[in-house]
Parts: structure tokens; sequence; C-alpha cells
């Protein structure tokens, strides 16, 4: 218990830095969210709209540093990150929640898929070292996994989409759908997630292969695992209750870590799909200096990515008792 | 949006893919079909043909339509659309007039009232009728919210009042003719009976808009708009295309295919190589990029080295404008000239006598010379003058890409002359507050121009647009003031007389050509492809009758008005 209050401790001490940070980033930066907009539509728009978007962002109001912390820090609790320039001032947390689904769903399900088949197919391969599975699974999928995704993302969009026209080659669903929960909608949204979806699986499952192979076999070779088999266990407990439950932790440890991340996109795959996501909504945020948008990405990523280690810690006490222990 | 951000697509897609499909390779792969099975289904969503636009935004569509709000606006998402103006100007016609929710206009004779008679019969689309109140209710609402009041009308304006049942009265403060483009065309009017009760119009979403446009917002998803054309339009017949679509594109190759392809029928996209994969896909597929403002090399006049008149002729002199457009803009924005009167858009307003006496067309061996006789010598490749080097360095945004790679070549031309420039790629915002508050040696950035030359001129040369360094100049950033050319611009603004007008922008060519207060090196376009297989009535150089670009407000409704589908 001790244990995960530590954790829990540790937890909102760095959440606090990073929300502090957050805010004082674009308060560091040279200009302004209006300079900001009129670079973004320049020539088109007449200067004297400087004036105008000045008025209308409330700059030059002269608010002390302090009163306008605490007030941000009331607008974070209530999940208020002000109003995007790159979605034409409509506010982040709409636009957040609005992409988020999309990344969520598209992300974190492959990231569960290529982790699942990932571990499972290391611990075989692991397992039955030698055997014609471990010497063409992990070899094949580590190449795999050594291209880039974006690239192998283009490869499948020529081939499958462009060529073959077997999947749609961009967008989360066609313009035209009906949104909503309908059977045609949700089929093709689908339809539209299998391409993304399978270049990042291919790209990614070569690590968990890897990683879990590697420590399976290392395991294997440990005192308890063949104690298990010198009395006489079923393969089948040694490999899953023994080599398995060992094996597992470094791969959960990133598992938990990569989750955290999948709330920042993939944001290549985002950019060849065309894919209404997070990742894609960053990129622009960047380019296009939205600080409000880019603070509440950088936020959302920062607790997703603490969120997922204390779930790591915690799982990982519970699977491994030796790191319960305090010094 | 964001003519810019369609180059700084290329860069991106060049970072995306490492030499393996290559640069078209990577168009076909990454784009390609809302294909065939798509397209059917967008013929069939509703009863007549469809009509598709193709302009990137880099966004998912927010779903607000507020006529207010820039960002929407320059997206071209509602105001010609939906919202619509009292007079359309076309810039592309040196300033013609079109009566829109006006009917008619006059000036007083002493250029300080304008009225405009406003059209009857005109409906907005929940059925209540449109009149004079709803146009004196919208000014209204510019003043008494100046963040709304994007163009400054009411710098100008003294009152906006009723007179009669149908007409609406402007007072100026002082004569300011160039204004009317301001109010006239720039200006979306709102109905009152809805925005009088909304408590803070610049955050207003509105998401469902109620306009006196051709067409209503039919449903909006974050992927594709559908507009639909508004019974109620006070131009019987039209919209001849009862339903639009505009899709949101997050980056260019995909919107590129839709327009290559077929699927869309307007463009407003950058398409690297357009030849070879737009123009040669089909004989019906055209394009055209009227310029409408000059791109150009800002001095810093309050530095001394660049005050010294010399110094500015040499750099007008050493640059080769016709290779910096095309080598570094690919062809598409064409070459400017010393006059700052883009052409062939205004090609009738340049005054040729006076450009050839100065003819600032490339001549190195010139620049020098003008550099020599006023006392500069060469040391070590670079020229100075009592030990001070004509060594300065020029900001731009890193991420306009073309603007980048002007600038290197701009760079090798003024290095063969002895005048050293170091660019300084920054990020949007530092570049505007360099820019903004004259914290920079030389600067490379677009003015906004308008529906003649004067409107560039007087954004350049005027000093009530400029600033004290250290202050937020709106447009005269090199902080050029000269009373007579001040003189000059407020004499114009006192004037409807066109042959004045041309007096007065010659003598403002005279002080661009004598005075070099900037260098405009190449010419910004509006971005449009068209297909005429199934669609007609589009603007064309022989009929030019609004700026094509989709995301040019309120061109883009008339624009609409003119197209019909064939058959």
């Amino acid at each position: 218990m001790k244990f995960v209050i530590r954790r829990i401790g540790f937890f909102v001490v760095t959440l606090w830095a990073a929300v502090t940070f957050n805010f004082m980033l674009p308060r560091l930066m040279p200009g302004n969210p209006a300079l900001a907009m009129m670079a973004q539509y320049k020539g088109q728009v007449n200067g004297a709209a400087l004036k105008a978007l000045e008025i209308a962002f409330g700059i030059n109001t002269h608010e002390s540093l302090v009163s306008s912390y605490f007030q941000y820090l009331g607008n974070i609790a209530h999940a208020r990150f002000g109003d995007s320039i790159v979605f034409d001032m409509r506010s982040v947390s709409y636009e957040v929640f609005q992409a988020l689904p999309w990344t969520l769903g598209l992300v974190g399900v492959t990231t569960a898929i290529a982790f699942a088949l990932g571990t499972l197919i290391g611990l075989v391969a692991g397992w039955r070292r030698g055997s014609k599975l471990d010497s063409i699974l992990p070899p094949v999928f580590v190449v795999t996994s050594a291209f880039p995704y974006f690239w192998v993302g283009l490869l499948f969009v020529w081939l499958l989409a462009y060529k073959l026209k077997w999947f749609p080659e961009s967008g989360g669903y066609s313009i035209n759908d009906q949104v909503g929960l309908n059977w045609h909608f949700i089929g093709d949204v689908l339809s539209h997630s299998l391409l993304p979806a399978l270049t990042l699986v291919v790209t990614a499952i070569g690590g968990w292969i890897l990683t879990m192979r590697n420590t399976v076999i290392t395991v294997l070779a440990e005192d308890y695992v063949r104690m298990g088999r010198a009395k006489g266990l079923k393969p089948w407990t040694v490999m899953w209750g023994y080599a398995g439950r060992n094996a597992i932790l470094p791969n959960l440890t990133g598992f938990a870590m990569s989750l955290g991340f999948v709330v920042s996109g993939a944001i290549l795959v985002e950019y060849v799909f065309n894919y209404p996501g997070v990742g894609y909504m960053l990129l622009n945020a960047v380019k296009s200096e939205d600080y409000a948008l880019m603070e509440a990405l950088f936020l959302l990523i920062t607790v997703a990515v603490l969120l997922a280690i204390l779930v790591s810690d915690i799982l990982t006490a519970v699977l491994d008792p030796r790191t319960r222990e305090l010094r | 949006m964001k003519q810019r951000s369609k180059l700084v697509a290329l860069l991106t897609a060049g970072l995306v893919v490492p030499g393996v499909l290559g640069g078209v390779g990577f168009q076909a792969a990454s784009a390609s079909a809302k294909s065939a099975p798509d397209s059917h289904v967008i013929a069939n969503a509703s009863s007549g043909p469809a009509l598709t636009l193709d302009n990137e935004a880099g966004e998912t569509w927010p779903c607000g339509f507020n006529p207010f709000n820039e960002g929407v606006v320059t997206d071209g998402l509602t105001f010609g659309e939906v919202y619509e103006e009292l007079v359309f100007v076309d810039n592309l016609e040196s300033g013609k007039t079109t009566p829109w929710l006006a009917s008619a206009y006059a000036w007083s004779s002493n250029t300080k009232t304008l009225t405009f008679t406003i059209r009857a019969g005109v409906k907005w689309s929940d059925g209540v009728p449109f009149t004079a109140n709803d146009v004196i209710f919208t000014f209204d609402l510019l003043k008494k919210d100046p963040a709304l009041d994007l163009n400054s009308v009411w710098s100008v304006l003294s009152s906006v009042s009723l007179k009669g049942t149908n007409q609406v009265v402007f007072q100026f403060k002082t004569a300011a003719t160039p204004y009317f483009y301001y109010i006239a065309d720039e200006t979306p009017i709102v109905p009152e009976h809805i925005w009088s009760k909304i408590s803070d119009p610049a955050t207003y979403l509105d998401a469902a808009p109620i306009g006196t446009g051709p067409y209503t917002v039919g449903k909006c998803t974050p992927q594709n708009i559908t507009y639909t054309a508004n019974p109620l339009y006070w131009q019987p017949g039209l919209p001849k295309y009862k339903t639009v679509y505009y899709p949101s594109f997050l980056s260019n190759p995909p919107a590129n295919e839709d327009l290559a392809n077929g699927t869309a029928q307007w463009g407003s996209q950058f398409i690297p190589n357009i030849k070879g994969y737009y123009l040669s896909k089909s004989p019906n597929n055209h394009d055209w990029f009227p310029p409408i403002a000059n791109v150009s090399i800002f001095f810093n006049l309050k530095n001394p080295l660049l005050a010294n008149l010399a110094v500015r002729q040499a750099m007008a002199y050493a640059i080769n404008r016709p290779l910096v457009s095309s080598i570094g803009e690919y062809g598409y924005e064409p070459p400017a000239n010393q006059t700052d009167i883009v052409t062939p858009t205004f090609s009738s307003w340049v005054n040729q006598g006076l450009a050839s006496k100065y003819g600032y067309t490339y001549n190195p061996s010139k620049a020098k010379s003008v550099l020599e006789k006023a006392g500069f010598t060469e040391n070590g490749g670079v020229m100075q003058k009592d030990g001070q080097k004509l060594s300065f360095s020029i900001i731009d945004v890193g991420g306009n890409t073309d603007w980048v790679n002007d600038l290197s070549i701009i760079q090798q031309e003024l290095k063969a002359v002895g005048i050293q420039i170091t660019p300084e790629n920054l990020t949007g915002s530092t570049f505007d507050s360099k820019l903004y508050t004259g914290e920079y040696q030389l600067g490379y950035n677009a003015e906004f121009g308008g529906p003649s030359p004067y409107y560039e001129l007087r954004e350049i040369l005027y000093s009530a647009n400029s600033a004290p360094i250290g202050q937020t100049a709106s447009t005269n950033w090199e902080r050029y003031s000269n009373p007579a050319t001040d003189a000059l611009i407020n004499e114009y603004a006192t004037t409807t007389n066109p042959g004045t007008q041309r007096k007065i922008t010659d003598e403002l060519e005279a002080v661009m050509l004598s005075q070099v207060p900037v260098i405009p090196v190449v010419e910004e376009v509006d971005w449009y492809q068209y297909n005429t297989a199934q669609t007609g009535g589009w603007a064309t150089p022989s009929n030019p009758y609004a700026q094509p670009g989709i995301y040019i407000a309120p061109d883009v409704g008339v624009m609409l008005d003119h197209l019909y589908p064939k058959n």
C-alpha cells in the first residue's frame, strides 16, 4: 500500500510540474496569438485586422502572471483550454474530444493487437527455439518493423488502395456518410481503418516479438524453470506460469509506455491516410503555433503517459513481488 | 486557407518520401481514389449533380460559420455562400462593382457621405425580410465590438444611419473613398433578428447560419460540409448547383488526387508538377493563377545603411526576378516589377514610360556602378564605405519553403554585386513580431492588396500605417514616411474620378521607382484549377468576373452563382 501511495505522490508532483511548464511555455515565446494568427493568414487578411485580433485575444490586458497562473489552473481543472487557432477559434476541448476517439480507436487497438500478438509469437518462438516458427516469424517481423511506418503506409496505399482498390485510401469515413451509430457508418469506419491499422501492426509487432523471445530464452535458463521441468510439470504450465509470467515484465512496461503515447497518435500514419486523429492535429498545432491546442495535447499526452506508468508500476508489483520491497 | 501552406505541404511531402517512391509516386500513392465508388455515391446523394470543392485547409471542419471569424472566412466557408456583401467589387477587373444586397450606391460630392439603396424583395433564409436595419445593425455591431472590425472601417466612419425606409447613409470623418471596398465588399451583412440576441458575436459559433446567400448549410461533419441551395435566394433561378460539397483535407496529396481523378471540379490547390499530374489527365482540366499582390523585400529604412538610396537601388538592379520566379516559385508566381503594380492583373495602370525610364531590370553591372558612384568600394568580395560593410540579415518565415528558396537565389545574386545577406528563417509569429515592430534589417513578406494598385501602394507608403521602431506598424513595415507621398494618398481618398486616380497612382509609382522603399520580387497568386467536363461558368483570364480562389470571400459566392452543370 505504501508503495502505491508513493507512486501516486510521484504522479501528482510530475503532473504539477508538467502543467506549470505548459503554462510558462507560450509566455516565454516571442510573439502572441494574434501575431500567430496573422502569420497563418498571410496575404489574405488586411493588416488592420491585427488590432481587431489583439482585442479578440485580450492581448495587452495587464494581468499579473500569478493571477493568470491560478486562473489557468482553474481552467485546466474544468478542461477549458481556450480556443484553437487551427480550428477557427472553436474551443480546444471540443476539437480534441472530436479527434481523440479516432486515435484511441485506431492506435489504441492496433497497439494492443501488436502487443498481444507479438508477445504470444515471441513466447512460442522463444519456447520452441530453433523451430520452424522461430526461424521464420521473428526475422520477418523484425525486418518489417525496420521499415518506417509511413513508408509501409505509402506502399499499402499505393498497392492495396490505389492499384487493387481493395480499401478506401484516405479519411476516417466517406465524406457523405451519415455520421452516427448506424451499421453503414460503422462498416465504413472499419473499412477506412483497416489499412492504417495493418500498417501500424506490421511495423510495431517486431519489437514485441524480439523482446519477448529474447527474455523467454534468458528465463528458460533460470534454475526455477529447470526446477519446474524437473518436477514434471506440464510444458504448458512451465511455458505460461514460469517462463511467460517472468519474461513478460519488460514487455509489459513497454506496453504501458506505448499505451501512454497512443494519445499522441501516429502522426505520419494519420498524415498519409488523412486520418482525423490527434496526431495530425498536433503536427498542425505546432506548424501554426497554436499554443492553446499544443498545451492541451501535451497535457493529454503527459497525463496519459504518467497514468500508464503508474498502472504498469502497480501491475509489475503485482506480478513481481521483489519490486514491492522498500529499501 | 493559407495559400502559403500549399507550398509548405510540398516540403512536408518531400520529407515523407525519402526518395523511395519519388515525388510523383508519392502523389499517386498517398492520394488516390475517393475513387469511383465514392464519386458515384456523391452524384446520387441528392437530386441533380453536385459540385465538389477542393481546398486543403489542414484541418477538419469545426462546423462553425461565423462570418466575423477570420479563420472561417479565409477558408471560404461562409462569407459568399451564406452571408453576402452590399456591393461586389472585383479585384481582377480594377474594382468593377456589381450591385448585390444594395441595388445602388452614391457618393456625395465631397465624398464624405456614402448612400446605399437597399435591394427590395430579399429574404433571409428563415423567411424574414432583409431590410436596411440589418445593414445598420451590422455596422453598429462592428462599432460596439472592435474585435469584429477586421478592416477598421470605424477608423474613418462617424455614423451609419437610416434614410427613408430603404437607404443607409454612411458618414465619414474624413474623405475615404478607398474604404468603399471594405464597407461594401468586405463586410458580411448579418440578420438583426438573430444576431441581436447573441451576447458575444466574436466567439459565436453560428452552427446553423441564417444568411441571404445562395446556399444554406445542409449538413456539416468534420470531414465534409454539404451546402444546399437556398430556395428563398433573391437571384431567380440561382444557384444552378443545388448541392455543393466541401470536404476537409489535412494534407495536400489526397486533395490533389481528388482533382486529378475528377472527384472534385473546383480546386484551390498547390499541385507540384501540375502539367503532368493534373493538366495532362484530361483536356477538360485547366488552371489559372491570377496574381493579386506582391511579395517584396522590405528594408528597415531606420537602418542608416539601408536609408542610403544607392544601396536599395543597387539591390533592385541585382535581383533577377524572372529567375526567382521560375526556380524559387516553380513558375507559379510571376516576377514582380519595381512599380509595385501587379501585372497582368492591373497592367493598364502601369506607366510604361516611367517604368522604362528607371528600367529596373536585372543588371548586375549597373548595380555595382551605382554603389561605386555612391562611394562604396569592394573589399574581400563585400562592398563597404567608411568601414561599414553591406552585410545584412533578412528575416522570413521558415515554413514558407518557396520563400526560403527565393531568398537563397537572391542571396547568390546579391553576393555577385558585393552585398551579403543572411536569411533568418523564423516561425510565423516571431517573424511577424519582428517585422511589425521594426526589429529587423531586411524582411521578405507579402502585402494584402485590393481592387486597384492604390491599395497596396497605400499599405506600403502611407505613414499612418507605420509606427516608431518598437511599436506595431500595420503594413508600412519599412517605415517609409514622406509628407508629399502622404498628401497624394490622402488626395486619392477624396476622389472617385478615374482620371485623377490614375494620375495619383502614376505619382505613387514614381515614388516606388525613385525611392525604392521596398523591392517587389514576385507576385502572390490565387490558386485555381477547374474542370470543364460537367461544369460551365468558370472565371477565366478572358472573363475574370471574380477572384477564383475558393478561400477568397465573398468572391466564392459570386463564383458559385456563375457555375452551372452542363446538361
